[in-house]
């Protein structure tokens, strides 16, 4: 019973924050998606749409808003659930290096029988854990209100949907962990972590706008993640970048935090 | 035998200023050494590199007869270590945080935490974080004991801790000794460096300005005395005082209902004591000796100097 202890102490700090981020998620989700029926066939509603600036439809994705999988896309995964699952995202990534070095009980924890490179691995396989909790909740309410709210979403466009979402999730959260295991600052780990979140839904939005602006997707991991509707046309291919990017990241923020001195 | 811990020529900048310009130490295993210098002086800086958690700039360094940058987690295992700057936030009782620390240390022997929890009197039950200084303090002293490591390493062990709590610990630092183990402390504290200390370090500007025991820096130590006097006796008390050879820094404060007044000794008590005889005193106090600013007078300067140079360092 002594396998993986930073690893099981991760989870047991935080479980609460979990609990607390899936019942804000169920609360949007369940509030958004039985809106669905009087909303995405409603002539009026659509007629309200196409009252609306254009680049301001593009922008938030709401140009498919008439389908259950693009009225989902437009309200959960790219949206609201983007947003929670950003926000819980940054915040773990920030403070599994840097939150507990500027606090001081980094110094502590690594001067016990503990590699660096095992502080940072555990601490991800935690962060994985709870991202994967959250997304899987996410996938499952989907998968729940999908018939009693008229959505009409395939059973794999769920799943891609939810793998998307949780790919998202990771690209957050590994590049706040380098950060911080770079910097050990925990600012710089939020603002690293929530600005290539946030970078990545302003440079899709920008590419949606015209076909000069549409190279930009290429960078844009909102973009990877959403480019292709998932829940309309199941799994992308695209939608590895997010991953490749995550496992990128977490290998550079295991080097680098074996290198450097902690809590200086 | 090898040394318990074997430092040779330990430097380490950060940016443009150095913490430590070649430090030289060898701790024979089984002895209890202290190390005391001001604030910034390099004791903490020295420590963690002990531990791994800074690296050099250069020098060699050897723990229990291995590289600290290289033997990684093993090493580790056989050290126990207090930070100065102890923090601890969690909501987690101190048992669960304390048996956490033992399974990094692969440890089974979680009586031994009950054990030194009882010691100190610390209860384990609470949520660390509602804990009041002192008993963070005591933690912390658990976790760096509970294996029984080959080697301690404690940077200002006994702050925040009261009188008898510091006796304890004392004694703990004893039986490690006489254990075989090797302690390594940084402390404030004359008397608590003078009852256990084998030797005693001297470490100023990041530079060992001289290894000795502490029978030869209490020789040196001042003691702040204050005594009061009646009203209006003051000066003449003062005047007594300052033809002793042993005093120091006299100074005289007056008050309606009487006066104080204050010097700093060195040795010389019996003749302060044939003073005292020949006067009336209502209140006398004698402070223990200050190790830190005795050893940096006994070395050249005294502790203002000290961190005047440190801050010309830290700015040039």
């Amino acid at each position: 019973m002594s396998a993986l202890p930073l690893f099981r102490r991760a989870l047991a700090d935080s479980w609460r924050g979990l609990v607390g981020w899936m019942l804000g998620l169920a609360a949007v989700v369940g509030m958004y998606l039985p809106l669905y029926p009087s909303i995405g066939g409603n002539p009026e509603f659509i007629a309200i749409i196409e009252s609306l600036p254009p680049e301001l439809v593009t922008a938030l994705s709401y140009d498919q808003i008439t389908t259950g999988s693009g009225y989902t896309l437009g309200t959960v995964h790219g949206l609201i659930g983007f947003v929670l699952v950003t926000i819980a995202a940054v915040g773990w990534g920030a403070s599994a290096i840097a939150g507990d070095e500027e606090r001081g009980t980094l110094e502590l924890t690594l001067a016990h029988g503990v590699s660096r490179h095992q502080l940072v691995l555990e601490r991800l396989a935690a962060i994985v854990v709870k991202l994967v909790a959250l997304t899987a909740w996410v996938t499952l309410l989907v998968a729940v209100l999908n018939g009693p709210s008229e959505l009409d979403i395939s059973t794999e466009g769920i799943l891609a949907g939810g793998v998307a979402l949780l790919g998202t999730g990771l690209v957050t959260a590994t590049i706040g962990l380098l950060a911080g295991a770079l910097t050990g600052r925990r600012m710089i780990a939020i603002g690293a972590g929530a600005g290539i979140a946030v970078l990545g839904y302003a440079l899709n939005a920008l590419g949606n706008q015209n076909a000069d602006l549409e190279w930009l997707h290429a960078i844009s991991p909102y973009h990877w993640a959403y480019g292709t509707n998932p829940l309309e046309s199941g799994f992308d291919a695209s939608v590895g970048l997010l991953y490749a990017v995550a496992i990128i990241a977490s290998a550079v923020a295991v080097l680098a935090f074996r290198r450097r001195d902690v809590g200086v | 035998m090898t040394p318990a811990i074997d430092i040779s020529a330990l430097t380490k900048r950060y940016g443009r200023t150095t913490a430590l310009h070649g430090v030289d130490l060898a701790i024979e295993p089984g002895r209890v050494f202290g190390v005391i210098g001001p604030n910034g002086a390099g004791k903490t800086t020295t420590m963690r590199i002990l531990l791994d958690i800074i690296r050099p700039t250069s020098g060699t360094v050897r723990v229990l007869g291995e590289d600290p940058r290289e033997a990684g987690p093993a090493l580790r295992r056989r050290i126990g270590y207090l930070p100065g700057e102890l923090a601890m936030d969690t909501r987690v009782s101190g048992r669960a945080l304390l048996t956490h620390y033992a399974q990094l240390n692969g440890a089974r022997d979680r009586a031994r935490i009950s054990a030194l929890a009882e010691r100190l009197g610390l209860d384990l039950g609470r949520p660390v974080r509602s804990l009041s200084k002192g008993n963070k303090q005591k933690v912390g002293l658990v976790q760096a004991f509970a294996h029984s490591p080959d080697l301690l390493v404690l940077d200002e062990p006994t702050s925040g801790l009261d009188p008898l709590v510091q006796q304890e610990f004392l004694a703990m630092v004893r039986e490690a000794r006489d254990a075989g183990q090797t302690v390594f402390l940084s402390s404030h504290v004359i008397s608590e460096i003078e009852q256990v200390a084998d030797e005693v370090a001297v470490l100023r500007d990041g530079r060992i300005v001289d290894v000795s025991t502490v029978e030869r820096l209490r020789a040196a130590a001042l003691r702040d005395v204050r005594v009061t006097v009646p009203a209006a006796a003051g000066d003449a008390f003062a005047a007594e005082l300052r033809r002793l050879d042993s005093a120091h820094d006299v100074a005289v404060a007056a008050s309606a209902e009487h006066d104080i007044v204050s010097a700093r000794l060195r040795d010389g008590i019996p003749a302060f004591l044939a003073v005292l005889a020949r006067s009336t005193v209502h209140d006398l106090v004698v402070q223990e000796p200050d190790l830190e600013r005795a050893v940096l007078q006994f070395y050249g300067g005294d502790a203002s100097d000290a961190s005047a140079s440190q801050a010309e360092e830290v700015s040039s």
